[in-house]
């Protein structure tokens, strides 16, 4: 009941003008890069990554949830206007969505797939508020060689969710790992990897890594794709007259598709959120080929169907909530967003686990609150006054864009330690994951490694020393075998089930 | 495609990259000494070696798929512009502090407006944008978020 309140006081915490201008820039910024093709609320908070060194860090928790929220949103409007997702979660959108729009019903598309975001963000948001409290009871049962089957469990999941590059995602998850052992030993103090220089004794920070991964080799592939220009797609829907009154779905609209429809898939959403690596995109997959399983109109889908946008826009912003459950209380972040969220908290000293919950729930309860509030209001609100000009608003000329983020990336890596080496530093991981991305490695798996891998030897070694280096102890411990035994059962699942090619029209 | 084609190809000489970079931190990772109790089994270099182990598997394994697939798997494109993003970027960073940020970044978004061809054909725009870019984010980090961004020249 307790954190109950202190939840409720997130909302409290809101009221202060500082706190809500920053939700507010977060939620405007996350929905210009949600809607930008090739850019990615990933993009946005490891752009503002640095920023939140220097501004506290309940305004940086709620910046990056409204972002987050924002981002998973508004890929739905590049998708529908223009057939281009503006983010991967929003491709089933882009095929309804789309749709919709060449038989002249783009902006009730749009409506819909706002109405499904704020309706799945929402339960999202209250389910991570219901459910963390049992969450950190949970994790306080876990002892140390529990811990390393958790992470090892995230690693695994992360790793075969790309079922076609399990070697490759062994690679980056490996490389990730590897360049977390670089700097101070996690249990003795000794240096490793510092090859005779003190820059390296430290080991290598986080930001340089996201900053690299998302912002520089976003700026590198997009030099090497520069011919493939949108310039003539987004001139042709800029002519298009969009209604602020056309946006608001029709009641008879929302009974056909059915509140059990919005409820269904954004549980689907949330639980597929709380798995390490699944991610919006799958989050969105697995609720619209549900709905179209259990449609009373499938002849709809894949020609405008209203019930397929709901579906997938409800679970992949429920998905939100979902994603923070592992991230606050295990350390374990679900997706790069979270990793990032996760940086951002280590940064300001928090340390996520269940004594988080218990001790500073003050500090993650606005947070909490901003997912709510950017669903529930913003996302509809934004779409009220600034639907009609969204074509317009991404429709600045990619040179301009891409020299801010260039110029932001690295003058943003510089900022948080005054270093010039974090800046060559995000330079050459830009230059490692544009290399990664180019052959389909996936700079998710390195990131996460890089992030879990710490945690992984800790546990591993702490677990192993306290019996004598006997590994049956993973079996031997209850809670490590549960999560050994879960893990096997996730590879097997994941493995076997071979994709329905029918599912996408 | 013969042998050699097949090992020149991209998609090979990167696994084969990372391969060099794995046995360079194995070598390293041999070389670390616990600091107590010997080098144990869960001494510090444990995890770094069953890293490069499990590395080395994985890049074989990936090595022996690329090699045996006929096509490029990645995507086509010139790599002259990322390579020039990459050296202006690297000078950018060697000049940021020497210069100051703002003639390090102006010369940096120029040569990025130059590399991506925006309002090359109208010199008042480009030079409008070149100080406007510079000045917003001087703007943010310094005014906004009280950064100390280095002064011009390492001056004033």
């Amino acid at each position: 009941m307790e954190t109950f309140i202190s939840f409720l006081g997130g909302f409290g915490a809101l009221l202060s003008w500082e706190v809500l201008g920053f939700m507010i820039a977060g939620f405007l910024i996350g929905t210009f890069f949600g809607a930008m093709p090739g850019l990615t609320s990933v993009l946005a908070i490891a752009l503002l990554l640095p920023i939140t060194y220097t501004i506290d860090v309940v305004p940086a928790l709620v910046m990056c949830a409204s972002i987050f929220m924002a981002g998973m949103y508004s890929g739905s409007i590049t998708a529908t206007t223009i057939n281009i997702p503006g983010a991967p979660s929003s491709m089933m959108t882009a095929v309804e969505g789309n749709a919709l729009m060449l038989k002249g019903h783009g902006a009730n598309a749009l409506g819909h797939a706002a109405l499904g975001s704020m309706i799945g963000g929402s339960i999202g948001a209250i389910l991570l508020m219901a459910f963390m409290p049992l969450a950190a009871e949970l994790a306080l049962l876990i002892r140390t060689p529990g811990k390393f089957s958790l992470v090892l469990f995230a690693l695994v999941v992360i790793i075969i969710v790309d079922k076609g590059a399990i070697a490759k995602g062994i690679v980056a998850t490996s490389l990730g790992i590897m360049l977390a052992t670089v700097g101070i030993d996690v249990l003795q103090p000794i240096p490793r990897f510092e090859f005779g220089t003190e820059l390296l004794v430290e080991g290598i920070g986080l930001m340089p890594v996201v900053i690299g991964a998302f912002a520089v080799s976003e700026l590198l592939v997009q030099a090497q794709n520069w011919n493939l220009s949108l310039e003539g797609t987004l001139e042709r829907a800029k002519a298009l007259r969009i209604r602020r009154r056309d946006f608001i779905p029709p009641w008879s609209e929302i009974r056909q598709i059915g509140f059990f429809t919005y409820i269904k898939s954004a549980i689907m959403g949330y639980s597929i959120g709380i798995l390490p690596g699944a991610g919006g995109s799958m989050a969105a997959f697995v609720a619209y080929a549900d709905a179209k399983r259990s449609s009373k109109q499938p002849e709809e889908y894949g020609y405008g169907s209203r019930e397929g946008i709901a579906a997938a826009e409800s679970a992949n912003n429920s998905m939100c909530g979902g994603a923070f459950v592992p991230m606050l209380m295990f350390g374990i972040p679900g997706d790069p967003t979270t990793a990032i969220v996760l940086g951002v908290l280590v940064i300001n000293g928090l340390q996520p686990g269940p004594r988080l919950l218990e001790q500073q729930a003050d500090l993650i309860a606005p947070m909490f609150a901003s997912l709510f509030v950017s669903a529930l209001i913003l996302i509809p609100l934004t779409l009220f006054l600034f639907g009609p000009y969204f074509i317009k608003i991404v429709s600045i000329p990619r040179g301009l864009l891409y020299s801010s983020i260039a110029v932001v990336a690295l003058v943003g890596s510089y900022v948080a330690t005054y270093s010039i080496f974090q800046m060559f530093l995000a330079l050459m991981f830009g230059v490692l994951a544009f290399f990664l991305r180019k052959h389909n490695y996936s700079v998710v798996a390195m990131l996460l490694g890089f992030i879990l891998g710490p945690d992984l030897e800790q546990y591993l070694r702490r677990s192993l020393s306290f019996n004598d280096g006997n590994p049956i102890v993973f079996l031997t411990n209850l809670d490590s075998l549960a999560f050994l035994i879960l893990t096997v059962v996730f590879a097997y699942l994941i493995l076997r089930k071979k994709p329905k090619l029918d599912a996408i029209p | 495609m013969n042998n050699v084609e097949r090992f020149r190809k991209s998609a090979v000489l990167f696994p084969v990259f990372l391969l060099i970079l794995t046995t360079i931190y194995l070598a390293e990772a041999l070389s670390i000494r616990s600091q107590f109790g010997g080098d144990t089994i869960v001494g510090p270099r444990f995890m770094p070696i069953l890293m490069a182990i499990i590395m080395y598997v994985a890049l074989i394994v990936v090595l022996v798929g690329e090699l045996r697939r006929d096509e490029e798997s990645a995507s086509s494109g010139s790599f002259l512009r990322p390579l020039l993003v990459v050296v202006a970027t690297g000078i950018y960073i060697a000049l940021f502090r020497p210069l100051g940020y703002v003639p390090a970044t102006l010369g940096f978004v120029i040569a990025l407006f130059l590399i991506f061809d925006f309002e090359r054909r109208r010199p008042a725009f480009f030079a409008f944008y070149v100080i406007a870019v510079t000045a917003l984010f001087y703007g943010l980090f310094a005014g906004v978020f009280g950064v100390r961004l280095p002064p011009v020249l390492g001056g004033f």
